[in-house]
């Protein structure tokens, strides 16, 4: 009777240490290009281009690196991509606050079928992405507004906002209107009503907005592509170029792309606690 | 008395007009806050998408492009439809020979992946997740030209250790099947933790008791996940499956950064297609016209896909 458990528990430890294990070489397998891309980038140049392969580089060196902060035109893209990211995320937060707010606390006519239009815009744009883009070139080139950056960054703005007003009027709905409701018997006005009481209790709430506006400006490929000139492009647009046009060293690229992925990573890490909150209460809500 | 009355009358009336004007003004004031948002959102992408379905009755090109068009009828949808070359029909079966090859696979990697690390043997569950989760949170343009690295015929990984035992090199890229092959397994490695997060979220909304009662009832394993997950994960699974089944339809940068739908144009899916139309033939209105078709197919996809949807979870 006593040794039957123990004969469980061992069988137990051994499923579990199997079970473990195969899911280590799944995860593996599966995260093997994102390892491969960043030992690529502190690879020598010679060994890249041999058939052999090897797993754990026998020597290091950071060429590429040398090579992305002098010799490439790295940081006219970085400025470029700051510009547009930064430019987006102030667009985005002067359109959407106020609009977000009057969503949540005001009545007034046509409020839900707005709303819902938004809903729906942001339900099926993903397949009008490109029909709106080829009009959206004519109109810009009629306009004389190709080629600028702060254009670009008004057009992610603009496309994020059906989802971005929702994301934070639904985060306001969940802020009780007895707050603002005291604050205006005792005679505040509706302005400080959303700066004063709103705003700061809903940092999580902007700050998940902030945050998506900036890594959409950052990540954004096609619509930077199609309506910049070669010497306004972004860093997203410039790995490609470096991947597809020019045939760029590979450990020259991977360097370059790890630069482009840091501040993603890092804003996603340093918003983590935000991002979640703000969705949590925000986005599956809605 | 009669004078009471009417003070009171008036000061209803008032009151009532007060009320009214206030509303007005929180009309006004709400307008205000809500205009300057709608009317960029207007300007930048619906007036952009109903320009698209003018364009696509005219004859706008690369040349006259800033304003010297005219339309000519239905000529464009004509060309698509009729004309002995189009590639309408072609690139129409591409993709949707892509959504059958890849949205099964992405399912089937989801659930499984779900699955593992639902279970509850496995250590460290948590670190699993987070780790497996990391393709969702690069940028698209990055994880698809790493994709392009490691499936390159000089230098690619892939290759490299194909050769290492014993396999002959792949040109994955410039081969038409081989880089359809390519799609497939980039598609997946993207869209993966999309579904692997939606199932697994839905598997842990499963009360334990039931698995529990169950087994008391006699239910084997595969009568457990037959008649207890399935039914359970079933509608989130269906919304994910087709919002992933959308994303299929509409690749676009998978194939684009890849190897530019090549080799030779051959696999262009209808987005790409359309894309390259404008942009690198220059063929604006027979592109417009050629997304606003597609457009046409995706929204009625997406509709039907979230009636059937709907229904299914009422029953």
């Amino acid at each position: 009777m006593k040794s039957k458990p123990k004969i469980k528990m061992s069988r137990k430890i051994i499923m579990a240490t199997i079970a473990t294990i195969i899911a280590a070489v799944i995860a593996g397998v599966l995260l093997f290009p994102v390892y491969w891309i960043i030992t690529s980038s502190i690879r020598p140049y010679a060994s890249l281009y041999t058939t052999r392969f090897e797993l754990i580089p026998s020597q290091i060196t950071f060429d590429a690196y040398n090579w992305v902060f002098f010799k490439s035109n790295f940081f006219l893209r970085l400025r470029n991509s700051l510009t547009v990211s930064i430019l987006t995320t102030i667009f985005t937060l002067i359109l959407v606050v106020p609009a977000a707010y009057a969503f949540s606390r005001f009545k007034f006519f046509g409020k839900d079928k707005l709303l819902y239009g938004y809903l729906a815009f942001t339900q099926f744009a993903g397949g009008l992405g490109i029909t709106g883009l080829i009009a959206l070139y004519a109109i810009l080139a009629y306009l004389n507004l190709l080629n600028s950056l702060v254009v670009l960054a008004i057009i992610y703005a603009a496309g994020g906002v059906p989802f971005n007003t929702w994301l934070l009027k639904t985060y306001f709905d969940t802020i009780p209107k007895d707050f603002d409701e005291a604050a205006l018997v005792d005679g505040a006005s509706y302005i400080d009503v959303m700066w004063r009481i709103l705003l700061p209790i809903s940092k999580p709430g902007i700050a998940t907005v902030a945050v998506f506006s900036f890594m959409g400006g950052w990540t954004e490929f096609i619509v930077a592509q199609t309506i910049l000139n070669p010497e306004n492009y972004t860093l997203s647009v410039e790995l490609y170029r470096l991947m597809g046009q020019y045939e760029t060293p590979w450990n020259h690229f991977a360097a370059m792309a790890l630069l482009f992925a840091v501040p993603v990573v890092v804003m996603y890490m340093i918003a983590q606690k935000y991002l979640q909150a703000g969705l949590a209460m925000g986005g599956v809500k809605g | 008395m009669k004078r009471n009355r009417e003070y009171l009358n008036r000061w209803l009336v008032a009151k009532n007009v007060m009320k009214k004007s206030r509303g007005i003004w929180i009309t006004n004031k709400a307008f205000l806050l809500i205009i300057s948002g709608l009317l960029v959102f207007l300007f930048f992408n619906l007036y952009p998408i109903a320009y698209s379905v003018y364009l696509a009755f005219t004859n706008a090109n690369f040349y006259n492009i800033m304003g010297k068009y005219s339309v000519i009828g239905l000529e464009n949808f004509r060309k698509i439809f009729f004309h002995p070359n189009t590639k309408f029909y072609y690139s129409l079966g591409r993709t949707v020979l892509f959504v059958i090859t890849s949205v099964p696979l992405k399912v089937a990697f989801g659930i499984a992946l779900a699955v593992l690390l639902n279970s509850a043997i496995i250590r460290g569950r948590a670190i699993f997740r987070s780790l497996l989760i990391l393709p969702w949170t690069l940028p698209a343009v990055l994880s698809i030209l790493m994709w392009r690295g490691l499936f390159n015929m000089d230098f690619g990984a892939i290759n490299k250790i194909l050769m290492s035992i014993g396999f002959p090199a792949i040109n994955w890229l410039n081969d038409t099947m081989n880089a359809f092959i390519a799609y497939n397994i980039v598609e997946v490695w993207l869209a993966y933790p999309f579904m692997m997060t939606v199932i697994l979220a839905a598997l842990q909304s499963i009360p334990p008791e039931l698995y529990d009662s169950a087994q008391i009832d006699g239910a084997g394993r595969l009568q457990r996940l037959r008649y207890v997950t399935l039914p359970l994960i079933f509608r989130p699974l269906w919304f994910a499956t087709i919002l992933t089944s959308n994303a299929s339809f509409q690749a676009f940068l998978v194939p684009y950064l890849l190897n530019g739908g090549g080799p030779a144009r051959t696999n262009e899916f209808v987005i790409l297609y359309g894309y390259k139309e404008a942009f690198q033939i220059g063929e604006f209105g027979y592109a417009a016209a050629f997304m606003v078709i597609i457009s046409l197919i995706i929204m009625a996809f997406m509709f039907i896909g979230m009636k059937a949807g709907r229904m299914t979870g009422e029953e």
